[in-house]
């Protein structure tokens, strides 16, 4: 009755303080539990086998969202249902709560937290499978193998990111508080990423995203996600944009990609910044986007398609940001 | 339900109960959660029953060594291929496939050993304990590298991987070609689909060995098949077995066939002398498969100016996968339901049936006929365009009028088809906004039809298709006795309906048992939606036969003839007078001196009905053929690729609706199934491996992006059917994938030939088109510039 | 590995269970709590079969952790018929065929309770967004936005 026992058993620890959290998270083999919605999946497959399980569900004062002035900070246990209904973050950060309300469907929103979508694991049609399956082809880099079933030739990990909030937080500039029993750093979100899919993150064991730290807004910004049905999916490509248009002219941009690769793509906007907001642009920056990113075969879908879409989510949602 | 026993006596006429929207008998158990699955059975004794398959797509059986799982802790039976008398196969001249598999495994994924112990843990370890010594064998996963030269057999019998091979011709196709206006031929590709029924696969059997019992329970369709199947398999004398079906979560079609796991649960539980449960996990539902095959077409028609068929030349290729199935059964309906549709002239059919090294494909709604439909549909929009027919009149100009008998010997007594073009052209408001869409919006229509039950069930025994018992008792209440599986459908409820009907009772009178072979009569099953029309034929004559037992039990104790009872079910008059009788006093007056009252309804499908003399004939024979019309209504996103389905229009000719609120359901079901298969699902390899056996990849449409659907039933009184009912779950399934494609046609210009219509294909033609355009145009201006030169040297 | 006392509300009776840490919510109920209304149609996360309220939101049991329950309101199908009574969402999913094979019916009659709850009148879009984690394979979904469409009036009624 409890989850396959390919599974080793864990012990769950409900921690009642920060510290005492980064404190059972420094033991090996440790991992975060909030919603469970990306950690129980992955136990369920055996694709993951911690020691502890350490709940950060009932931490006074992970849950709360402060505003400061136009400036807010998020804790780690919001839940994505609550950060989607929120109405101040909808008309101050639009990127954030659009990415949020996208993210699977209701149930994932009312269960997944702000931090765990930022942590959430990488994923691959080659990973997210059960025991028997990876057994069959005798796992993968990430987890079992010595082989990249998407780029056998390769010594490295694809396993995308797919996480929605992370693209939305990076154009929005947010950054990170990051506990550990040494106390609390900060941390641009980009740089909660690394580029490999094996280890994705940024964070040495003992670590944990407390919160989110959002600057006042910097103009406008939106998120936009390509995905095969209208709800439940991770995204094919998921473009979050923060925009500021001046008279003439746009000022400043900056473009985050999810989906498509170990980290969230940030795409040099260098070739439209300065430019008016027109077709000619919008078709510059899918040029960019599609330059930039370089999803693999981690998905059923080709892997050029998701390169196609992001472009053209990226011009469309230009335009409508601009307009 | 409004009426209640009591209160229906004192109205002044009886109950109709046929015709009008009922809920089901059983919805309440549904909505409560009180329903009783398989996997919800009580199992405090059970042992757990885990089933260990083969990483190997293609590879001879070595040895199996499982003396180390027995000899574990906790663990009581461990069961291989040897443990089993013989193979299985819901065809009988095609079982070739072992529960477990013996000497060779021919997929990854098949089952090669199976354990039962205390706990999961237990089993897992086993599982984990057992050594399978197994020499690998090139394998094929495609039907193309399975037809080529020197390919390895799957099947020692099965020369070229062919499973079967039909070939069909009714006329003379060359004459008709040549007297075609146009003629055109394309080649479609249709990506394997699977059923993707919700509940996961269970069973849940028992052996006693002190008196030599099984009992099974489990999620079939087909409990009388699974009941042959387990004898044969286990060795055991039939009269040894008892199957029940417990509620079951759907099926379409995944479960018309005994599988390996209920087949392997009962020789655990013989083996371990116990009960044992097996639960399987959705990977293992795309692991034991049997959908829909991946399906190449080559299709060519002849067309006259004012749209009439004169010619059908059609090769069909489909991959079955390692084992037969249905899969003879398959391809004759691609052939069979290829053209009986419409009046055509001649026809040419080709069909191959392959063995691949991938999960065996099986029957899947709207079985066989999908694909085939989809091809034919869009070549005639096609060339319909090209002849500048509108969609409806091209379809006008072909339909069939009943009688009929198809150009395959096929006979129709009823169709409606020109009522429901009607239907959904008004509808749809085609004639006003056909061609008047903004860019990137269509319409596209197709028809489609389907059999209400194969007149020729696939184990012949020369019993009558369907049975039903009724049993009448002192408590003046009637119990209905069928075999029939209620898999969602709401068989029960229609045959409560029916029975209700002719007694002119109130449904809460009857109940109904199904599904249990000690206590129902045996039927064959939910699958070829017979059961609306087979059963509810046997349903009918019962009924009637226990109404004339009734009436001549009135007429005795009010002591005139028969023929001057009035029946009216919750009393009875002498006609012309006001002596009357209750139903309670008919009840004890039918009683007296024989007791309880059990009577019988049978129906057999008349030979007229059941095909032709050539070879294969049988399949696609029907004793009444539903008919359809759609009308879809697309938004395609021509930067994107994405389609979106705004709304469909659905007419459904199923004769008479018995429920019409169950009909309206299956046919909303249908269409909507339709358009998963045409807009996203698709499964996958990797080497044989399955690469989409969840439901994050294999896309199942979530109800955020699907439509509207609009269902017009339309009556056609068929002379044969219940009531004149025909089947309503599975012909509107086949047109619309067809009526898509004609649609995003209408929409964007662009023909698909390969199916799912996913984003990344659609702007994948879109792409392509652009590029030729640019081509074209390119060469369009140096031909212009080169005859400039030309005319100014 | 451990094993631990859960304290939780099911279906307003408050009870305490020994359970593994390990425990998934959608055994718990199933196994321990013998409430087998709540179904399971995926490997985790992916159908919504097995949707109940927690503290009146929809969750997955099948991706929960039960010893995560600890203190929480659980509430599953089983809790909304009042003295064998349907509820008004079960008897609109009954009567407009909203449930063919039922399977996935808990789960979608749960996420509906959820939307009921805090819009008793939804918008269509507001249907079709509160049950886009809950596949069904029989009805096409269109009966199902009737069967709530038909609660909602009926809750409407219930209050003039």
């Amino acid at each position: 009755m409890t989850i396959d026992a390919t599974t080793p058993r864990f012990e769950f620890r409900r921690a009642a303080s920060v510290g005492e959290a980064v404190q059972w998270l420094a033991t090996p083999g440790a991992r975060v539990h909030a919603g469970g919605t990306d950690l129980v999946p992955n136990l369920r497959r055996g694709l993951e086998r911690p020691s502890i399980v350490v709940d950060i569900g009932g931490i006074a004062g992970l849950a709360g969202i402060a505003w400061r002035d136009d400036a807010c900070a998020i804790g780690a246990t919001v839940t994505l249902a609550r950060l989607a209904a929120d109405a101040r973050v909808a008309s101050t950060y639009p990127a954030l709560a659009e990415a949020a309300a996208a993210v699977g469907a209701p149930a994932h929103r009312s269960a997944g937290t702000v931090g765990g979508n930022l942590c959430a694991d990488t994923r691959c049609v080659h990973y997210n499978q059960g025991a028997w399956w990876r057994g069959a082809v005798g796992g993968c880099l990430k987890r079992g193998g010595d082989v990249c079933h998407v780029a056998p030739q390769g010594r490295r990990c694809h396993a995308a990111f797919c996480g929605d909030l992370a693209p939305a937080l990076i154009a929005l500039s947010a950054e990170l508080d990051v506990a550990s029993y040494g106390g609390v750093r900060r941390m641009a979100a980009v740089d909660l990423y690394r580029d490999d899919g094996a280890a994705h993150l940024a964070l040495l064991p003992g670590e944990l995203v407390t919160a989110v730290r959002l600057p006042p807004p910097d103009g406008v910004s939106g998120y936009r996600k390509a995905r095969v049905r209208g709800s439940i999916d991770f995204p094919l490509a998921g473009v979050a944009i923060a925009l500021r248009v001046g008279q003439r002219s746009i000022e400043r941009a900056i473009v985050a990609v999810t989906g498509v690769g170990p980290r969230p793509v940030v795409v040099g906007t260098e070739a439209i910044v300065g430019r008016r907001v027109d077709d000619e642009t919008a078709a510059l920056l899918a040029t960019r986007v599609e330059q930039s990113v370089k999803p693999m075969r981690t998905t059923a879908t080709p892997a050029a398609y998701r390169r196609q879409v992001a472009g053209v989510l990226a011009a469309r949602l230009l335009r409508t940001l601009a307009a | 339900m409004s009426s209640s026993i009591g209160a229906a006596s004192a109205e002044a006429s009886p109950p109709r109960t046929v015709g009008h929207p009922t809920p089901l008998v059983d919805g309440v158990d549904k909505v409560t959660g009180r329903a009783r699955y398989t996997a919800d059975l009580p199992h405090a004794d059970a042992l757990v029953g885990m089933i260990l398959r083969s990483t190997v797509a293609h590879g001879t059986i070595v040895g199996i060594d499982v003396s180390a799982a027995r000899a574990l802790p906790g663990v009581r039976a461990v069961v291989t291929g040897d443990d089993f008398a013989a193979p299985y196969g819901v065809i009988p001249i095609a079982q070739n496939e072992w529960p477990l598999a013996r000497e060779r495994v021919r997929y990854r994924g098949e089952p090669i050993a199976a354990v039962a112990a205390d706990d999961r843990a237990s089993a897992e370890a086993a599982l984990a304990a057992i050594v399978a010594d197994i020499a690998p064998l090139s394998p094929v996963f495609t039907a193309q590298d399975a037809l080529a030269e020197g390919a390895p057999l799957l099947h020692r019998d099965k020369a070229g991987n062919v499973e079967r091979e039909v070939a069909q011709d009714f006329g003379d196709v060359d004459a008709g070609f040549a007297a075609a206006d146009l003629v055109r031929e394309r080649r479609f590709h249709y990506a394997e689909v699977a059923h993707g029924q919700i509940e996961r696969n269970a069973a849940v059997a028992s052996f006693d060995p002190e008196r030599g019992e099984l009992t099974s329970r489990s999620t079939t369709q087909v409990p009388y098949y699974l009941h042959l199947a387990i004898a044969r398999c286990l060795g055991l004398d039939r009269a040894q077995i008892r199957i029940t079906k417990p509620f079951v979560g759907g099926g379409f079609g995944h479960r018309v066939e005994p599988l390996n796991f209920e087949i392997v649960a009962a020789a655990l539980a013989r083996a371990a002398g116990a009960t044992v449960r097996v639960e399987q996990s959705r990977e293992d539902s795309f692991l034991t498969h049997r959908g829909r095959p991946e399906t190449d077409i080559r299709l060519r028609l002849g067309l006259r100016a004012g749209g009439e068929i004169t010619a059908v030349d059609c090769e069909v290729i489909q991959r079955g996968g390692a084992y037969a199935g249905y899969g003879v059964v398959t391809i004759l309906y691609a052939g069979a339901l290829l053209h009986a549709l419409y009046r055509v002239g001649a026809v040419r059919y080709r069909g191959l049936r392959v063995y691949t090294n991938t999960p065996p494909s099986g029957a899947m709604r709207g079985h066989g006929a999908v694909d085939v439909r989809h091809a034919f549909e869009a070549l005639l929009d096609e060339m319909g365009g090209e002849l500048g027919l509108d969609p409806f009149a091209l379809r006008r100009a072909n339909l069939i009028e009943p009688p009929w008998r198809t150009a395959n010997d096929l006979q129709v007594n009823s169709c409606a088809l020109a009522a429901c073009l009607d239907r959904v052209e008004e509808a749809s408001g085609w004639r006003e906004r056909r061609g008047k869409l903004p860019r990137g919006r269509g319409l596209g229509l197709a028809c489609s039809h389907y059999v209400s039950g194969a007149a020729k069930p696939v184990q012949w025994s020369g019993e009558p298709h369907a049975v039903v018992n009724l049993k009448l008792d002192f408590d003046g209440s009637i119990t209905l006795l069928t075999g029939a599986a209620d898999i969602g459908q709401g068989s029960s409820t229609l045959l409560t309906q029916v029975a209700a009907e002719t007694l002119c009772l109130p449904i809460e009178r009857i109940r109904v048992v199904a599904a249990d072979s000690a206590l129902t009569p045996k039927d064959n099953g939910s699958y070829s939606s017979r059961v609306s029309f087979m059963v509810g034929n046997a349903a009918l004559r019962a009924a009637e036969a226990l109404r004339d037992t009734l009436v001549e039990a009135a007429a005795r104790t009010l002591g005139v003839a028969a023929t001057e009872v009035v029946w009216q079910g919750e009393r009875c008059l002498v006609r012309g007078t006001d002596r009357e009788l209750d139903f309670a006093s008919v009840v004890a007056a039918a009683l007296a001196g024989t007791g309880t009252l059990t009577v019988k309804g049978v129906w057999t499908t008349p030979s007229e009905m059941q095909g032709g003399r050539f070879r294969g004939a049988a399949v696609g024979s029907t004793a009444g053929f539903s008919y359809s019309a759609q009308v879809v209504e697309v938004a395609v996103d021509e930067e994107t690729g994405a389609v979106s389905v705004e709304h469909v229009w659905v007419a459904h000719d199923c004769g008479f609706a018995i429920n019409p609120l169950a009909a309206t359901g299956q046919v909303q079901g249908a269409v909507w199934m339709g358009m998963g298969q045409a807009l996203q699902e698709e499964t996958q390899y990797h080497e044989g491996l399955a690469l989409r056996p969840n439901f994050l990849d294999y896309r199942i449409p979530t109800i955020a992006e699907s439509p509207p659907i609009d269902v017009t039933l339309v009556d056609s009184l068929d002379p044969l059917g219940p009531f004149g009912a025909k089947e309503a779950s599975e012909g509107s399934l086949h047109g619309f994938a067809p009526a898509l494609t004609s649609a995003i046609a209408d929409a964007t210009g662009i023909r698909l030939m390969a199916l799912p219509a996913t984003p990344d294909r659609v702007l994948d033609a879109i792409v392509r088109r652009r590029r030729e355009a640019r081509l074209e145009s390119m060469r369009a201006n140096r031909a212009a510039a080169a005859a400039g030169e030309r005319t100014n040297p | 590995m451990g094993t631990r006392l859960l304290e939780v509300t099911v279906n307003g009776r408050t009870r305490c269970d020994a359970v593994d840490d390990a425990t998934l919510l959608v055994d718990y109920l199933r196994r321990s709590v013998g409430l087998t209304g709540t179904k399971q149609g995926c490997d985790g996360g992916e159908c919504g079969a097995c949707t109940v309220l927690v503290d009146g939101a929809p969750r997955l049991a099948c991706i929960t952790l039960a010893a995560s329950m600890a203190g929480r309101s659980i509430e599953t199908i089983e809790s909304l018929a009042a003295a064998g009574r349907m509820s008004p969402l079960q008897r609109a999913f009954h009567e407009h065929l909203g449930a063919q094979c039922g399977y996935c019916t808990p789960g979608m009659i749960m996420s509906a309770e959820a939307l009921l709850r805090r819009d008793r009148a939804p918008t269509e879009d507001a249907i079709r967004a509160a049950l886009a984690g809950n596949l069904c394979r029989c009805t096409g979904y269109v009966k199902i936005v009737e069967s709530v469409q038909a609660a909602s009036r009926a809750l409407a009624e219930g209050e003039r």
